[in-house]
């Protein structure tokens, strides 16, 4: 799989550290209460604070958008921005967009069963509808840089960062992109988060203003997390890592799978991609072991971006890269139910 | 050399029925499944062509389950009902599945008043199903397979897609089989969209006729089992079709509405024709996406005069859209079982009321009665709102 090994040669995004191009500088971040809808008392997230798109990226309008639409939009501007890529001389017929939510564009789809239940089905809104599919944030971000390659929105239950990382990396692989924006995120709508209280999935620091411990469990977040990938070697430049190899699965034997999958080499350092599952981190750490040793070491889940649950990949590997480990072979490894898994094989200059 | 990838199997569920062999002998008797729909919501009058006697799943809650899972669950066990379930191979397989609607068709605006409310009174199962990986993530249980499992939501392209997509990732050696396809059930959530978008022709869709007044809603799923010809044969597997060439382009033009000369479109035609190593004299029927709508169908008459231009012989085209509705996610690969059924009986559908083609200089309108002839080649095509197009070449899986 040397042919076309894609490398990740730009970070944008757009989470509760604010919009960013490249690394994300260290910091302590706590979760913020909710205001954006009335609450019974005291609900925290990691909420991305307020901005105008328009002053981080220049002419970018978005008055009609889905925020998720938005974000996609200042992500991916800030990822190409930092790839230093001039598109104006690139061939836009060949990039793609592969962007991963789990929930879609939930935030208009609110408003639209809102117009639905205040004028009946139908009165409902038509602006609204087409800015509910789960495809509008890639649209939006092809329409807006003018990429006219393959554009592709997917999920995977607990892996849809990881499944998306693999599906950019396979168009490239493939011939089918010479280079690939690669996007993951989601927004924190009532319903969503309603549907985590309802469940009964929240952690304590939910509901209260105390500090954050590495017990708390799930903590909500959104955001949007962007890559430019394009195959090694294209262009003088810098590469975060290359992408060797890919797996996820939704079950089966996740220890011979990836030990196959990294033929023979052994990672000197496990990037955690543990989700908001509370169950999530324990038998990762076990799989990690497994893998790479009893000793290797291991970048632990981070809160905020585990509480993008299953699209949080991308931001655990930004936060890691951003901590600046030590150059060698890296697998960024996730972990579900039983025996699921997602493995991602990367080489770090 | 890049490995060739083969059908082999199709489920499908769609208003004919259950399985490959109803929907085909159902359009070719020319039965037309759209019908005025009923009770979907109060004040909605309109033509939808609706599933009749959906099982429930064997397992499980049936609140677990959108209608969109269970047509998608019901057409996967018709395409591996000639498999070795017991095999490492199925038990390894992936999963791609398409789905624009997934649990929507589960929720109403109940949600939006009182949250909380809503799911305390049985909305929390039911809104569980509202990710598209919900769709995908019960094929994989319904059937015990443990592969790669992801869903594909980009529109009305999104089936094709599933299949481009599954057709990938077994090039990469993801998955020893890979089944691939889309699901969508009609739920008021998308009929009040497009009706709220004056994009529904209240009667029967005419694609492609000057007189078109917009498309129809429909609901199915099409499941298309893939795997490399070197899987197939190690398993002496019955191989339906060949999938010769796939491609996925953007229009990036506007944010619904298509480009309206088509270039993307024609341009993801082309890259599938190149990857199948083919002429575009040697396709013989491409199943359109034909929506009915005046945009789609002009913009898609001029990809196609683009993408065959210079052909010795106008370009055969048909909308089956015209026999039961738009399926939106499923649409792609429900009209992919169809162009391999017209490969494997030699038949090309016409286009339903079809009686005021517009007018393309290059394409052969097929209109009136089914057209029997070989087909060793066919391309099926599809487009969705966000510019998304894809293309998808099936030949024969004869030799």
């Amino acid at each position: 799989m040397t042919a076309n090994l894609p490398a990740i040669t730009g970070i944008g995004s757009v989470t509760p550290y604010g919009p960013l191009a490249g690394l994300i500088p260290a910091c302590s971040l706590q979760p913020s209460a909710i205001t954006a809808w009335t609450t019974a008392g005291l609900r925290r997230a990691f909420l991305v604070e307020p901005f105008r798109p328009a002053s981080v990226v220049p002419g970018l309008k978005t008055r009609r958008l889905d925020r998720l639409s938005a974000w996609a939009l200042v992500a991916s501007s800030l990822a190409i921005q930092d790839a230093g890529i001039d598109l104006s001389k690139v061939d836009r017929s060949r990039v793609a967009v592969v962007f991963a939510t789990g929930f879609g564009c939930v935030e208009l789809t609110e408003s639209f069963y809102q117009s639905a239940a205040v004028n009946g089905w139908s009165g409902t809104d038509p602006i609204t509808f087409p800015e509910t599919l789960a495809n509008a944030p890639a649209a939006h971000v092809a329409l807006f840089h003018g990429l006219r390659g393959p554009n592709i929105m997917v999920d995977s239950k607990s892996f849809a960062g990881e499944c998306a990382l693999i599906q950019a990396a396979s168009l490239i692989r493939h011939g089918q992109a010479d280079l690939a924006i690669v996007l993951a995120g989601d927004t924190l709508a009532q319903a969503v988060y309603g549907w985590y209280e309802a469940a009964d999935l929240l952690s304590p620091a939910c509901y209260n203003s105390e500090p954050l411990t590495e017990a708390a469990g799930f903590v909500p977040s959104e955001g949007v997390a962007a890559l430019v990938l394009e195959p090694v070697g294209s262009r003088e430049g810098r590469s975060y890592a290359s992408l060797r190899s890919g797996r996820w699965a939704a079950g089966g034997q996740p220890f011979k799978t990836i030990r196959q999958m990294l033929g023979g080499s052994v990672p000197n350092l496990t990037i955690s991609a543990g989700n908001g599952a509370p169950c999530a981190t324990s038998p990762l750490t076990s799989l990690a072991r497994e893998i790479a040793g009893p000793d290797a070491p291991i970048v632990p889940p981070q809160a905020v971006a585990a509480g993008l649950a299953e699209t949080g990949a991308l931001l655990h590997l930004i936060l890691a890269l951003s901590s600046r480990p030590q150059s060698g072979q890296a697998l960024l490894l996730a972990t579900s139910g039983k025996s699921g898994f997602a493995a991602i094989h990367l080489e770090l200059p | 050399m890049q490995e060739t990838i083969v059908v082999t199997g199709a489920g499908v569920i769609s208003p004919y029925g259950i399985g490959l062999a109803a929907l085909q002998a159902g359009m070719l008797s020319g039965k037309c499944c759209l019908a005025p729909a009923g009770d979907m919501y109060p004040d909605f009058e309109g033509t939808t062509a609706q599933v009749c006697g959906l099982p429930f799943l064997a397992e499980g809650a049936s609140s677990r389950y959108s209608r969109t899972d269970r047509l998608a669950a019901v057409a996967a066990q018709d395409a591996v009902a000639d498999l070795d379930r017991e095999s490492l191979a199925f038990r390894e397989s992936g999963v791609v599945m398409a789905s624009t609607v997934a649990g929507l068709s589960e929720i109403d605006p109940g949600i939006v008043q009182d949250p909380i409310a809503w799911y305390r009174h049985g909305g929390l199962a039911r809104a569980a199903s509202y990710p598209v990986s919900h769709v995908a993530a019960t094929v994989g249980e319904s059937l015990g397979i443990h592969g790669p499992n992801c869903a594909v939501s980009v529109a009305c392209a999104s089936g094709a897609m599933a299949i481009a997509l599954a057709a990938n990732l077994l090039l990469d050696g993801a998955a020893p089989m890979i089944l691939a396809g889309g699901s969508d059930a009609l739920c008021p959530f998308t009929l009040s969209g497009f009706n709220s978008l004056q994009a529904l022709d209240p009667g029967p869709c005419r694609p492609f006729d000057q007189n078109r007044k917009g498309l129809n809603l429909g609901e199915g799923a099409a499941v298309l089992v893939l795997e490399t010809l070197a899987g197939a044969a190690a398993r002496h597997a019955n191989i339906l079709a060949v999938l010769r060439g796939w491609a996925m382009t953007n229009d990036a033009s506007h944010p619904t509405a298509p480009h309206k000369d088509g270039i993307g479109l024609a341009d993801c035609m082309r890259r599938a024709m190149e990857m199948a190593e083919c002429g575009a004299d040697e396709i013989g029927y491409v199943n359109a996406h034909g929506t009915g709508t005046l945009l789609n169908d002009s913009a898609e008459a001029n990809a196609y005069q683009s993408a065959f231009a210079g052909r010795s012989r106008p370009v055969p085209v048909s909308s089956t859209k015209s026999y039961f509705g738009h399926c939106l996610g499923a649409a792609g690969a429900l009209e992919a079982a169809i162009t391999i059924t017209a490969i494997r009986c030699g038949a090309l559908f016409p286009t339903l009321r079809l009686t005021d083609p517009i007018e393309s200089e290059g394409i052969d309108w097929i209109r009136g009665e089914v057209r029997h002839q070989p087909l060793p080649l066919a391309m099926s095509v599809s487009a969705g709102f966000g510019g998304s197009n894809a293309a998808l070449i099936f030949g024969s899986g004869r030799p």
